[in-house]
């Protein structure tokens, strides 16, 4: 590639490091809020995770797909400012040069697969992307992490010389390198603007580019997956419908009235989708506890197994763990906004519990199982 | 030394990690995950760059010199935007039977965001012309390192030395 094939006197190693350090901080977040998310999902043995406070997953989950949205500009910057390095001739000069060559192109590769992927899921197009986004989303994350942990340690020097050294002032006519970070800043905050309103309530007027409105749905809540989608509709709208709960003691086979017949409480709480929106809904039920109670179980260590009417599917089925399971505020929710649930909110009965991702929320619950604590 | 040799050493093993625990991982299928990989990779080297880069040029060629810094905010901003907001413009994921999906009319939206970012970008311009003044790059000295932070002009300056 000749000399001046890429014109622009605003690239340079100092620009290269300010947004390379930004775009780290901004990685850091996503994966470190991502692997919560994932953990929280799929926890392992060590893994706990409280009830309270009730806005915590909203919070860091919201974080995530918030921060990921901002990277984009961030990203897009970066690129270009590293992009005439693609051109770098020779190509390789050794061994070493062409491993670090490579790392870089997994590292992009893996950068790009987060941040498109991440834009997709959340407008929920997912032809393009031929796996399991969930999968896909969790291992590439640390493909990526590993990569830029590499292309830190090989440009250490290089960042910390950049950095320390005065700046250049930009050429007359020219965007100043700092009219290049603040055209990122702005592109970063216009996109935040935009788009924030679906887990921010307050700036859900300014979010015309979000991919949910809190307040758009069935009895003013968004929906993920249908009745009809979930393919329960008929089985949650049957008369005969029975809620089954099992435990030490045996079992219960709940019917409409008899869950009615229970004390009734009351919670305001959040769906807080890992797609990044979220909704705070006033819903009223029976709580776990004394479901739990009803069968045997210890209210106050119980782990409890919950079942949807669906026949299969990745979230038939949630683990509530003891501290969700004994918090007052965990419901089998009959009722949002004193109205019975919508079928697509769950109707019958549906689970709600505070601080847990949505996909975890069964909806139209048929099965209630009381597991003794281990 | 010592730090960038841990640095690239754990970044090393959580590659590796990625690599086998992403080809353990029933849920994956690790050839789709390769071809997006590829996918994303080449799509940004060879066809956004492309574009981008015809673009900077364009706004090079068709923008007056000074007002070509607030030309390329503005597009950076408008570029930022539109990878956001096609997917939702676009609608593909849309499902027939949930209204609570991409509930806007995401098309008109984009359009209004980017008119109003060069609704922005043209105020600026005009407001740097009724000053009789370039918007920035006024003939600076090339360091900073000698002036008084007083001394410096606001916003469009070069940033601060010795960082």
């Amino acid at each position: 590639m000749r000399a001046g094939a890429f014109p622009s006197r605003l690239r340079s190693t100092r620009l290269t490091s300010q947004l390379g350090v930004a775009l780290g901080v901004a990685f850091a977040v996503c994966f470190l809020t991502g692997l919560l998310s994932h953990l929280i999902q799929d926890p392992p043995g060590w893994f706990w995770w409280p009830a309270r406070p009730v806005g915590l997953y909203r919070f860091t989950q919201g974080l995530h797909v918030a921060t990921g949205l901002a990277t984009v500009p961030l990203l897009g910057a970066k690129l270009w400012s590293a992009y005439p390095h693609l051109f770098a001739w020779p190509p390789v000069r050794s061994v070493a040069h062409a491993l670090e060559r490579a790392s870089v192109g997994v590292l992009v590769a893996a950068a790009l697969f987060q941040v498109v992927g991440g834009v997709l899921n959340v407008s929920r197009w997912y032809a393009p992307m031929p796996f399991f986004f969930t999968a896909g989303h969790y291992w590439v994350a640390w493909l990526a992490v590993g990569a830029l942990l590499v292309h830190i340690g090989v440009h250490l020097p290089t960042v910390r010389g950049a950095l320390a050294r005065p700046a250049a002032g930009p050429p007359p006519g020219r965007l100043s390198r700092r009219g290049l970070l603040g055209g990122v800043v702005a592109a970063a905050g216009l996109i935040t603007l935009t788009t924030v309103g679906q887990t921010v309530r307050p700036l859900s007027g300014l979010a015309v580019l979000a991919p949910r409105r809190p307040d758009v749905g069935p009895q003013g809540l968004p929906v993920n997956k249908t009745a009809d989608n979930a393919g329960v509709r008929a089985r949650a709208l049957d008369p005969s419908y029975r809620l089954a709960v099992v435990g030490p003691a045996g079992r219960a086979d709940l019917d409409l009235a008899a869950l009615h017949a229970f004390a009734q409480h009351t919670a305001d709480l959040p769906i807080a989708c890992v797609e990044g929106w979220s909704a705070t809904g006033r819903w009223t039920g029976v709580r776990l506890r004394d479901l739990v109670a009803l069968v045997g179980g210890d209210p106050d260590r119980a782990e409890v197994l919950v079942e949807s009417l669906e026949a299969a599917g990745r979230y038939r089925a949630s683990t509530v763990a003891p501290a969700h399971a004994r918090d007052p505020l965990t419901l089998i929710a009959l009722r949002l906004d004193g109205e019975p649930l919508h079928p697509d909110h769950g109707y019958p009965a549906r689970l709600i519990a505070p601080n847990r991702p949505g996909v975890l929320q069964t909806k139209w619950v048929a099965r209630i199982t009381v597991r003794e604590p281990r | 030394m010592r730090v960038r040799s841990v640095l690239v050493a754990v970044g090393v093993l959580l590659m590796g990690y990625a690599v086998v625990g992403g080809s353990a991982d029933p849920d994956l299928k690790p050839a789709g995950v390769l071809l997006f990989l590829a996918g994303v990779l080449a799509g940004h080297d060879l066809v956004w760059m492309v574009v981008l880069l015809t673009g900077g040029a364009a706004v090079a060629r068709c923008v007056p010199g000074r007002h070509r810094p607030v030309a390329r905010a503005a597009a950076i901003s408008a570029a930022a935007l539109t990878v956001v907001a096609v997917p939702l413009v676009l609608g593909f994921g849309r499902p027939p039977d949930n209204p609570s999906v991409l509930p806007l009319p995401y098309g008109r939206n984009l359009a209004a965001v980017l008119l109003l970012v060069a609704g922005a970008a043209l105020a600026a311009g005009l407001a740097a012309d009724r000053r009789g003044r370039p918007a920035a790059g006024r003939g600076r000295g090339r360091s900073t390192a000698g002036r008084k932070r007083s001394e410096r002009p606001g916003g469009g300056g070069p940033p601060p030395a010795g960082r």
